[in-house]
């Protein structure tokens, strides 16, 4: 082989290189806007939750299933007493919050006891789903559907594993110790265990960006929107995220993941699937995957769904450091899961999960992000080197900055048309703004950041890199 | 050629998009600066209705006032008005021509503008409504919405009897729902009578459970025998169900044969017991529910610890107590 031969070879590279990128672009395209139809679709036809259902489910409130919400708290003596006393506070007939200490190094158990008058108790502990020692359990005088748990250190999944475990109730609600639950979120999210015939597992709900809220007492007092532009891009994200992706896969019967902000599972599905696995840090995207799995497996009818009402808040990295971890994170947790459940990628077995699902989570992101920043390089290479026509340079800015342009605006459309959680005019033109602006740069940062999530999944790192947040102000005094 | 293609229509789609959010925007503004003049003719029109409410002479009514306007304040203050007044508001509003409006809007071809229009003739409440409900109800071609005019009924107590709504919904020929139990639950007050007779039906036990449950929300002790029997029959399912509605009713003549099932056989039953134990308030369960703390089942030790929570742990008050309970 000469020089000339090796040319060849190396320019036939870069060509098929580009080819390949433009189709995988493409093709993610064209999945984001078939979702952004069935979204629209879905929103359009939907039946809009009215005051009397909450009427309604307050006269026969003994028919709205009994939830657990599962708070772990970790070094939180700042906000615990406000976010304990909000969850107390939830719109719900009968729910019981469980807060899980998880091995805080501060005085969040100290301030737990003194605030809400509690004392030990021997709480039977149903299932063992946690890997760390549980240290004891706490009840409050004043409070009888308050539990504390306290346990030593281990991480998110450990601490909802130890949650799972105490809950009584036929089904839990997971949080983050950070989200800020609607008053009403709870009612919703549980709505549709109410037309079940016992085939729902879990059901997920939007969850928005409280950054720049007004925050009092553990809730949202007056909603705004994050002047900084890196929580605004996330806005802009969160938006196409859940009113277009998770609705429209909802739809089809493809939801994948239930975000670990909020999320309400039936509590014995969980304990017979052994709760969240604590060796990824993906763990609530690996939970939903094994939900599928396992009732596949078992050939058991199951359903898994999503309201498109907002139920939950929660705080966005306010910067790119913050930024870069989350994402890396994420990005990581979904190889991890993928490698974990390869069986199921093209296995008709496990339908339309294994056919649709699974694939799609390869294209989002295995080859999705690698592929369209290789393209912004291999693009313009294929057109110097003379293999491509100029006008495909031309193509693949249009597919992924205007394409992806189009899309955000697209799902600010349908929150502004089906939900108007947006406080203004103003506000919303500012979130117009950052879906102008978010495919110019910000876009291709993030990409950088899930390539370093596939490098940390093949270094198998198994670091927790915590996600630095400003938080929601100084507790009430 | 292609590439010029995916780049004019990725361009188009942008566009597209970028003209649809530019005309929501624009609408949004345009709300916003109307919202203070809106906000003066809600105010006149919400004083217009309380005037005529009260008898009193009106002389704000203005024809420029539109029936979506007039729908939004009569929503509002019939919130705020009880008895005759709220009365006369929804009279008021048929006289305006309100409920013409809304009735026809029931017959949109959208399922969740139907149901839209189902929520406000709730609140009208009259016999038109009632009558535009029921004929929803009994033809609507989406269960949904056949659903929500069936709750409308209950909400406003004229839901068709028990066995037309069984009929109806189709109750027996699929598997039940929470919502299934909370109709039927709706018309026991008002229907225990034939609730009785439907438990003469050769019926499987499962939708017999769901009568029995029922009878718990007729608020009417007449059906303590009834349930008495079914705590005596073989089916657990209906011994479950009748325990589950003895709790609700809270009659203490239920006693004895509550605490009897803390000793049955099947674990669900004697789950079911103990928390109507706790519900009832039985102290004499008390030693029962001791032994109950050594049951085989789980659930069964767990229920009792929390029932003795209730039964004997001092509680501050008496409505904490009702909250475990």
């Amino acid at each position: 082989m000469n020089v000339s031969d090796l040319q060849t070879v190396a320019t036939n590279l870069v060509l098929y290189l580009a080819l390949a990128c433009f189709l995988v672009v493409a093709a993610r395209n064209a999945i984001s806007v078939f979702q952004l139809i069935v979204a629209a679709w879905v929103f359009a036809t939907r039946i809009r939750p009215g005051k009397n259902s909450v009427e309604l489910w307050q006269r026969y409130g003994d028919l709205a299933l009994p939830v657990s919400v599962i708070a772990p708290a970790f070094n939180e003596e700042l906000s615990i007493v406000n976010s304990v006393k909000a969850l107390l506070a939830l719109e719900y007939p009968h729910h019981e919050v469980i807060v899980v200490n998880d091995g805080s190094k501060d005085d969040t158990l100290g301030t737990l006891i003194r605030d809400f008058d509690m004392e030990a108790c021997n709480r039977t502990q149903i299932a063992t789903l946690q890997k760390t020692a549980i240290l004891g359990t706490w009840r409050s005088r004043r409070y009888p559907n308050l539990l504390v748990i306290d346990k030593e250190n281990g991480r998110k999944a450990d601490a909802a594993n130890a949650g799972i475990g105490f809950a009584r109730t036929p089904l839990v609600c997971v949080i983050d110790a950070d989200s800020i639950i609607e008053s009403d979120g709870l009612l919703r999210a549980a709505e549709p265990f109410m037309h079940d015939n016992g085939q729902l597992m879990a059901v997920g709900g939007t969850i928005r960006i409280a950054n720049d809220c007004e925050i009092e007492g553990g809730s949202i007092r007056k909603i705004g929107v994050a002047k900084a532009l890196v929580p605004r891009f996330q806005i802009v994200e969160y938006l196409r995220a859940f009113l277009s992706c998770r609705v429209a896969n909802a739809h089809t019967n493809t939801l994948m993941l239930i975000s670990g902000a909020f999320g309400m599972f039936r509590r014995d599905v969980l304990i017979e699937i052994g709760g969240y696995r604590h060796d990824t840090v993906g763990e609530d995207l690996e939970l939903v995957v094994r939900i599928h799995r396992y009732m596949r497996e078992q050939r058991r009818k199951y359903a898994i769904k999503f309201v498109p009402d907002v139920v939950c808040w929660t705080e966005a990295p306010a910067n790119l450091a913050g930024l870069k971890g989350q994402r890396a994170r994420w990005q990581q947790g979904a190889l991890e899961t993928l490698q974990r459940h390869r069986k199921m990628i093209f296995n008709p077995r496990y339908g339309r999960i294994g056919m649709i699902g699974m694939p799609q989570l390869i294209l989002e992101d295995v080859i999705g992000p690698p592929s369209e920043i290789i393209g912004y390089f291999v693009v313009p290479a294929a057109i110097l080197l003379g293999v491509l026509d100029p006008m495909m340079a031309l193509a693949f800015l249009g597919l992924t900055v205007l394409f992806g342009t189009g899309l955000s605006l697209g799902s600010l459309a349908l929150e502004e048309v089906q939900l108007r959680r947006t406080p203004n005019a103003r506000d919303l033109s500012r979130i117009g703004e950052a879906a102008l602006f978010e495919n110019f740069g910000f876009r291709q940062v993030n990409l950088l950041y899930r390539l370093r999530g596939i490098r940390s999944f093949f270094r198998s790192d198994t670091r927790w890199e915590g996600v630095p947040r400003a938080g929601f102000g100084k507790p009430d005094l | 050629m292609i590439a010029v293609h995916i780049f004019w229509i990725s361009a188009a789609m942008a566009s597209g998009m970028a003209a649809l959010f530019g005309v929501l925007l624009f609408r949004r503004w345009r709300e916003e600066a109307k919202a203070r003049k809106a906000g003066d003719v809600l105010a006149a029109i919400t004083r217009s209705y309380l005037r005529r409410v009260a008898g009193q002479l009106d002389n704000e009514a203005s024809p420029a006032w539109t029936v979506d306007q007039r729908l939004a304040v009569v929503s509002h203050i019939r919130l705020l008005l009880r008895g005759g007044e709220r009365d006369r508001l929804m009279q008021m509003a048929e006289l305006d021509g309100l409920l013409r409006a809304t009735l026809r809007k029931s017959r949109s071809w959208r399922a969740a503008r139907r149901v839209d229009t189902i929520r406000q003739l709730q609140q009208f409440g009259s016999e038109a409504c009632i009558a535009r409900l029921r004929e929803i109800f009994t033809s609507d071609r989406v269960g949904a919405v056949r659903l929500e005019a069936a709750f409308a009924l209950a909400s406003i107590k004229a839901l068709p009897p028990p066995r037309e709504t069984i009929r109806i919904l189709g109750m027996f020929q699929r598997k039940s729902t929470r919502l299934d139990s909370a109709l039927l639950r709706s018309s026991a007050p008002h229907y225990v009578d034939q609730l009785n007779l439907l438990l003469a039906d050769p019926l499987p036990h499962a939708k017999r459970a769901l009568i029995i449950d029922a009878l718990g929300w007729s608020e009417d002790p007449s059906v303590l025998p009834t349930l008495e029997r079914a705590s005596r029959t073989d089916n657990p399912e209906l011994r479950s169900a009748a325990l589950r509605a003895a709790a609700k009713l809270g009659h203490p003549s239920a006693a004895e044969w509550v605490i009897d099932l803390l000793s049955d056989p099947v674990a669900f039953v004697r789950i079911q017991a103990v928390n109507s134990c706790a519900a009832l308030g039985l102290r004499d369960a008390i030693p029962d529910l001791h032994r109950l703390m050594e049951d085989q089942d789980i659930w069964v030790r767990l229920r009792s610890e929390q029932a003795l929570d209730v039964l004997e742990y001092e509680w501050p008050s008496d409505g904490l107590k009702g909250l475990v309970a």
